[in-house]
């Protein structure tokens, strides 16, 4: 625990150094909401690109490719897109 | 597809995993160049034991190609021409671009299924989309 202290003693401005004095309540709740907003923003971040893993890309999906061989009727209410592979 | 005729269609993107599907996906393009692309492309799977472990198919899939009255030496020059390469390549980004990473892969619309499905499963995978976009009554 000394060690860890001075660590952090060692780390701290000459200003925040003396007069060395426990963070006031105040700071206390201002870290907290900086923390807290960056953590949301963290799983906002997270959880949006894990949306758009997931969902399967509408937009490249609408319509039919050119140069493509289909079966049944262009324009029909359910496109199926299948990828195989010959082998 | 005949059940659900008007209701459906099917774009088939051949998927390329390895060589030698390469050389097979562009000799059925090529196939279709001379208007037998479905045709080479069922006896691609019903053949495929006799030409899957092959690292240059082409001329096994030339015979087979002659079975279906193709001018062989078309499609052969077709295929080595590299024609179809660009062709190919652009199908393999818009795999990547829908995460395909296995096939088979399908798109019912938007929805995803990986892996070989039963027909069972797939007419229920279709019949609950066709609900989804057209329900009863409109």
């Amino acid at each position: 625990m000394a060690k860890k202290s001075k660590a952090r003693a060692q780390k701290l401005s000459p200003r925040q150094q003396s007069p060395q004095k426990p963070l006031s309540p105040r700071r206390w709740r201002l870290k907290l909401v900086i923390g807290g907003a960056v953590l949301a923003v963290a799983l906002g971040v997270g959880g949006l690109v894990r949306f758009l893993q997931q969902r399967d890309l509408a937009p490249h999906l609408q319509g039919t490719g050119d140069k493509h061989y289909t079966l049944g009727t262009a324009g029909a209410a359910v496109v199926i897109k299948e990828f195989s592979d010959y082998t | 597809m005949q059940r659900f005729e008007g209701q459906v269609q099917l774009v088939l993107y051949p998927f390329a995993l390895n060589p030698t599907s390469e050389v097979a996906t562009q000799a059925a393009w090529c196939a279709g160049e001379q208007g037998k692309f479905w045709e080479f492309h069922h006896m691609l799977y019903r053949r495929q034991e006799l030409w899957n472990r092959l690292a240059a198919p082409l001329e096994r899939l030339s015979d087979f190609a002659k079975d279906l009255n193709l001018d062989t030496a078309a499609l052969k020059s077709c295929v080595d021409s590299g024609r179809m390469q660009e062709r190919m390549q652009a199908d393999k980004v818009y795999g990547q671009q829908l995460q395909v990473s296995s096939t088979p892969t399908m798109f019912i619309n938007d929805y995803r299924t990986v892996g070989t499905q039963s027909e069972g499963e797939l007419v229920r995978l279709i019949r609950q989309e066709l609900n989804r976009v057209q329900p009863q009554g409109q």
